[in-house]
């Protein structure tokens, strides 16, 4: 068996050579098809490792606190939220809290101006704990200060995208911005922290919380976010249990209801991103092997005209003593290698694009090909070669020999 | 015991509604080292003879033992075994494999009796030395002359050593002289103990043969010794 195997991998390759440039043109499905799959791959791999070691740089000892409506009450108008009231007393009330600090989202136009120049921007209302709890520090002028959000002074510190997209002066400290029709007067820009999935992190407003309040004005539903991080030695799990307990208790929410809030860590953040990212993968994955299944026809195609071309071949080497499982191996196996082949070089070229593509793109991660796209790129060619190989290999094992000799 | 022992073997086939009789209750015996000639005229049988005796087509009825076996009940695997190993075939056209050289042609019966290929290459070499091709191993079919491709072949048929070469109008694509070449050879394989027959429908080839036995209408017509012994003829 492993002989048979052996001469008929011998006389697949030979005929493959000897047909050159209708072997390459009929493996050009498979080669599109393990091509687009390994870019694909490639890519939306290296931007998850990517995105894994920029939450590791966020730092794994903060969280998140969030309201969470689910869709059926949304439907019914109810809206859950988060309140002052929740932070203070999560302020006070749990331990292992190294700052705290509210963040409160612009709900009307993000529009900032700077002389002639308009831009638009994520303006957040926060306080001075946010500089701890998110690690961002400024390189020009001061953060937030604790006064600055009992005065509701109208300051402002931004991201160096926002100078760039303003043409402010390199250090814009001491100028005045239009935000929503209010001035703000410049204390400090925040250092450059690059881009995030091709989001950048750096554009971005704060001005203090107090202030933001003001600015939405007579809003009864004040809806903000919490973050914290944690002291030292300090579990995330604790943490988040004891932020469950107190806000089920605030919130009154009875042993079967479920939470109207989410706790969240960076990995969690992390986790979801990375579900979003391997749904991509898959959905894509999928529809471009719909191209591997085409190129499987046509290596079909061209082996059943393969099998007519030689059927005279075939008749003699029946005559000489080919068996039937001889004859349906070489066939088979001439597909096998046609398809992996088609994958080799598909693997190679889609490798080759995942790397342009990431080079091309400013700001996106390297191209990574982990071990098992490999595998399943080369095992579904292989999968297709034989699964659309058995038809003209029967074919052509069948062949009677007479019939076969007298083939013109 | 014969070689061959054919036993009211028939073959029939259908074409539409009507029978056509191919061979109709040949009975015949051939035995070690015989050098025999079918002859005919076109239509008499002689191919389908020449098919049942190479185990390429089973008879519709009777029996057939070859080297003491039964064959005719043997199904398309066991028939390539068989043809594998008890039959050199020499075809008119030659067939050959026409992307493989001179030795691979001659190697590839041997790949089904999974032989090494440096025992095969020894083997075939051999072979070919045998024809007088050994300095054309390297050749393809299509860089060699008729009359070297039909040795190619003969040497293909050889390598397996089989009981009977059967050839099918071997001289019919070659021009006189390589003919002559061709037939001497056949005559030289004879005299080393080889069981020959020939399908053809030139007097000149059944000439050469010991023994000439014309078809027709798919009966044996006429079965004659022409010479005992040696078969060396000058042309």
């Amino acid at each position: 068996m492993l002989f048979a195997l052996f001469e008929s991998s011998r006389s697949a390759l030979a005929s493959i050579y000897a047909h050159g440039l209708r072997s390459f043109l009929t493996t050009l499905g498979i080669v599109i098809g393990v091509a687009s799959v390994i870019a694909v791959v490639s890519v939306t791999q290296g931007m998850s490792s990517f995105i894994g070691d920029s939450f590791a740089s966020l730092g794994s000892n903060s969280l998140t606190i969030a309201s969470y409506t689910p869709f059926e009450d949304r439907m019914k108008g109810i809206s859950a939220r988060l309140t002052p009231e929740d932070l203070e007393m999560i302020e006070k009330r749990a331990e292992g809290i190294a700052s705290i600090t509210p963040l409160l989202y612009a709900n009307r136009s993000s529009q900032i101006k700077y002389g002639s120049q308009t831009a638009f921007s994520q303006i957040m209302g926060t306080t001075y704990a946010y500089q701890d709890v998110s690690q961002s520090y400024t390189q020009h002028g001061r953060f937030l200060a604790q006064t600055d959000n009992l005065t509701r002074r109208r300051i402002a510190v931004i991201g160096d995208k926002v100078r760039e997209n303003l043409s402010l002066p390199d250090n814009p400290v001491n100028e005045y911005v239009d935000i929503g029709g209010e001035w703000f007067k410049i204390v400090g820009l925040l250092e450059t922290r690059g881009e995030m999935m091709g989001f950048s992190q750096d554009d971005i407003v704060l001005m203090p919380y107090a202030t933001m309040v003001s600015l939405q004005g007579n809003q009864a539903r004040t809806d903000i976010q919490i973050q914290l991080s944690l002291s030292e030695n300090t579990e995330v799990e604790d943490v988040t249990r004891q932020v469950t307990t107190l806000l089920r208790n605030a919130h009154d929410l009875d042993n079967d209801e479920d939470d109207d809030f989410i706790v969240q860590t960076a990995e969690q953040l992390m986790a979801s991103v990375e579900t979003i990212i391997g749904m991509v993968t898959i959905v894509i994955g999928g529809i471009v092997s719909i191209s591997l299944l085409v190129g499987g026809i046509g290596i079909m195609n061209i082996m059943l005209v393969s099998v007519t071309e030689r059927t005279r071949e075939i008749g003699i080497c029946k005559a000489i003593g080919a068996k039937r499982h001889h004859i349906l191996m070489q066939f088979l196996i001439e597909a096998l290698l046609l398809s992996l082949l088609g994958g080799l070089v598909g693997l190679a070229i889609g490798y080759g694009l995942g790397t342009l593509i990431s080079r091309a793109i400013e700001g996106f991660p390297p191209a990574s090909i982990p071990l098992w796209s490999v595998a399943l790129a080369l095992g579904f060619s292989g999968f297709v070669g034989i699964l659309f190989g058995i038809l003209p290999a029967a074919k052509a094992a069948n062949l009677d020999p007479i019939d076969a000799l007298r083939y013109e | 015991m014969a070689l061959i022992e054919l036993q009211g073997i028939t073959k029939y086939y259908e074409m539409g509604s009507q029978v056509v009789k191919a061979l109709d209750g040949i009975d015949i015996e051939v035995s070690r080292n015989d050098y025999l000639a079918f002859i005919g005229s076109s239509g008499s049988g002689k191919s389908t003879m020449l098919n049942i005796l190479g185990c390429l087509d089973r008879p519709t009825s009777g029996e057939y033992n070859l080297n003491g076996k039964n064959v005719e009940i043997l199904d398309q695997n066991e028939l390539s075994e068989i043809r594998n190993l008890e039959i050199g075939f020499i075809f008119q056209s030659f067939n050959l494999l026409p992307r493989a050289n001179a030795l691979g042609n001659v190697m590839q019966p041997l790949i089904y009796r999974n032989i090494g290929v440096r025992k095969r290459k020894e083997m075939a070499m051999e072979a070919l030395t045998r024809v007088r091709l050994d300095d054309r191993v390297d050749h393809l079919p299509n860089q060699l002359s008729g009359g070297q491709r039909q040795r190619v072949a003969i040497a293909r048929a050889l390598v397996t050593n089989p009981s009977i070469l059967l050839a099918d109008e071997p001289t019919g694509n070659l021009d006189s002289r390589t003919t002559i070449e061709i037939m001497q050879l056949f005559d030289e394989l004879h005299d080393e103990g080889q069981t020959l027959i020939v399908v053809t429908h030139e007097d000149e080839i059944a000439q050469h043969c010991r023994r000439i036995v014309e078809m027709k209408d798919g009966r044996i017509f006429d079965d004659s010794i022409v010479r005992s012994g040696s078969a060396k003829v000058t042309t």
